[in-house]
């Protein structure tokens, strides 16, 4: 009887405990999909030289995402500790999170002390650098964390959905370290932290292709092949980007039909893995995937191939007409590295996801 | 048979995606009207005769009469200044970025590219910048001016709008060429001793 009393409270305790981590794992995730929203609207904004005040929208979402990526953390340290048996395998989503958050809200001060000294910084500075991989780690952190629990937990089968949460921020912080890498938005009076332009365009060539096949394949491997996954994801991309870069730019707002055709590759992606998920064709999936990124990364993209193609002024309402005038050239040089970036992915996720599933 | 259909289908968007985000709607969108901005000033001298000692001043109205402009440029340039220094002081400003000041020796842009191409500064300019500028919107930017030595004293005067996709997206049209191979209005007052 005393031991059928201590095993249910045992088994409460731990309940408890791994749906407080699960929380802790989707606050962190969360608010750093805020923190990425508010991140590329911030470009936006600098690159139309709206007038910003530190009490700009952009600045809320961000900061407000901080505070609630911390939050997910504690919480999910809180979790964790709680957890008896179970808790190695969630260490690892706490460890990445906890250093994450470490760096993260480490970035403020010295985004602060950066600023005293040199002003104001491009995309790529060491405060910015830190602040990024910060959201990478805590992104990365909170996925684990949500993956883990939905596979030892047989979970209701909408809880699946918090994948799409999960994997979001990691492609949008992963997306932020690629920009921050290859857009010439980093030259400042102190600093000339532009990547150097045949760099930038091999950068953006390789690692854009790479990761949308990675992110979706991903969530296509994590959520146990569920049909409608992948078009979700890259949809709510294209949704956050098209509102982020594309709308608050007056002259860019009727291009918004050629972005949302972007929906397509994904959901016939979709189709494909539902109909057949040999290697074959998830390799083909992945380089599709791979050979849209010019398209899904429009429009910012454009200015890391303008740099070295054609050497234009563009300002925010030339933005689309040279975007458009590269097109055929940027596809020619990188379509074939793009698809075999692609291809990659894919290999990378089926390795990503055992590791995440500890399959 | 079902598969198959869906299959082809499938290839059939794909086909249709790729040849209209790569070849159709590019044309379509490259074949849309660019924006036009047309800026125009007018610049009022106090004095075109002063002593050696005193000061004037130059008013200018900048106003863009064309299409909406993501940066409109007005440069305020001193030929006959190796330094601004207290020589010239701004009395009024409105313009939505602060005033750049630009010595001699620096990299600046020419021949209206937006600093594609460039050259180095040969005297001293002051630029002031709205970024962006709707239509028939009016900025001011008012100098005093205390020249440190008699003579003629010279001042360049410009607007620019950007993008600059047209020869009416410049002010003046014609005329002097300054040392950024761009059009000015010379503005002269006679200083005596």
């Amino acid at each position: 009887m005393t031991n059928l009393t201590s095993n249910l409270t045992e088994n409460f305790l731990k309940t408890r405990s791994e749906i407080i981590f699960l929380v802790g794992s989707i606050l962190t995730s969360f608010g750093i999909l805020l923190v990425t929203v508010g991140g590329s609207w911030d470009i936006t904004n600098h690159l139309l030289s709206n007038p910003e005040t530190f009490f700009s929208p952009p600045h809320a979402l961000m900061y407000s995402g901080v505070a609630i990526s911390l939050t997910g953390v504690v919480l999910s340290f809180i979790g964790w500790k709680n957890l008896q048996k179970s808790s190695d395998s969630y260490f690892l989503s706490l460890k990445i999170q906890l250093i994450g958050i470490g760096l993260l809200t480490g970035a403020g001060p010295l985004d602060f002390i950066w600023h005293s000294y040199f002003g104001l910084d491009g995309l790529l500075s060491p405060p910015h650098f830190t602040l990024i991989i910060g959201m990478f780690l805590c992104s990365i952190g909170g996925m684990i964390g949500i993956s883990r629990y939905l596979k030892f937990n047989n979970s209701e089968p909408v809880l699946k959905y918090l994948l799409i949460l999960a994997v979001i921020p990691v492609w949008l912080s992963a997306s932020g370290i690629i920009s921050s890498l290859s857009l010439p938005f980093s030259s400042t009076d102190f600093f000339e932290f532009n990547p150097e332009p045949t760099i930038a365009f091999i950068i953006a060539s390789l690692a854009y292709p790479f990761l949308i096949s990675l992110s979706l394949t991903l969530i296509f491997k994590l959520s146990n092949y569920q049909f409608g996954f992948m078009s979700i994801l890259g949809g709510l991309f294209l949704l956050i980007y098209s509102s982020t870069a594309i709308i608050p730019n007056f002259a860019m707002f009727d291009t918004i039909q050629f972005y949302s055709l972007n929906l397509i590759p994904f959901i016939v992606a979709d189709i494909f893995l539902k109909l057949n998920r040999s290697k074959f064709s998830m390799f083909f999936i992945g380089g599709l995937m791979g050979s849209v990124f010019y398209m899904v990364y429009y429009p910012y993209v454009m200015y890391t191939y303008n740099e070295i193609l054609l050497g234009k002024l563009v300002s925010p309402s030339l933005i689309y007409f040279v975007y458009f005038e590269l097109i055929q050239t940027v596809m020619l040089f990188t379509l074939i590295p793009a698809i075999i970036m692609g291809v990659l992915g894919v290999i990378f996720s089926e390795k990503f996801a055992k590791r995440i599933l500890m399959n | 048979m079902n598969k198959f259909l869906i299959y082809l289908s499938g290839f059939v968007i794909l086909f249709l995606y790729f040849i209209s985000t790569i070849f159709i709607l590019p044309g379509e969108f490259l074949l849309a009207e660019q924006l036009i901005p047309e800026p125009f000033f007018q610049a009022t001298l106090s004095n075109s005769e002063i002593i050696l000692g005193d000061s004037f001043r130059l008013d200018i109205v900048s106003v863009n009469n064309g299409d909406y402009a993501d940066i409109h440029i007005v440069s305020v340039a001193f030929p006959d200044l190796v330094e601004i220094d207290d020589v010239v002081k701004i009395a009024t400003y409105d313009f939505s970025l602060s005033p750049s000041y630009i010595s001699i020796g620096e990299k600046i842009g020419s021949k209206y590219s937006g600093g594609v191409e460039t050259t180095f500064a040969q005297y001293p300019s002051i630029e002031a910048m709205s970024r962006p500028l709707k239509s028939n919107i009016e900025t001011h930017f008012d100098i005093v001016v205390t020249p440190n030595t008699s003579g003629i004293f010279n001042i360049y005067v410009k607007s620019i709008g950007i993008p600059h996709s047209s020869n009416v997206s410049h002010y003046p049209y014609s005329g002097i060429l300054d040392h950024q191979n761009e059009y000015v209005q010379v503005y002269s007052v006679t200083v005596n001793p």
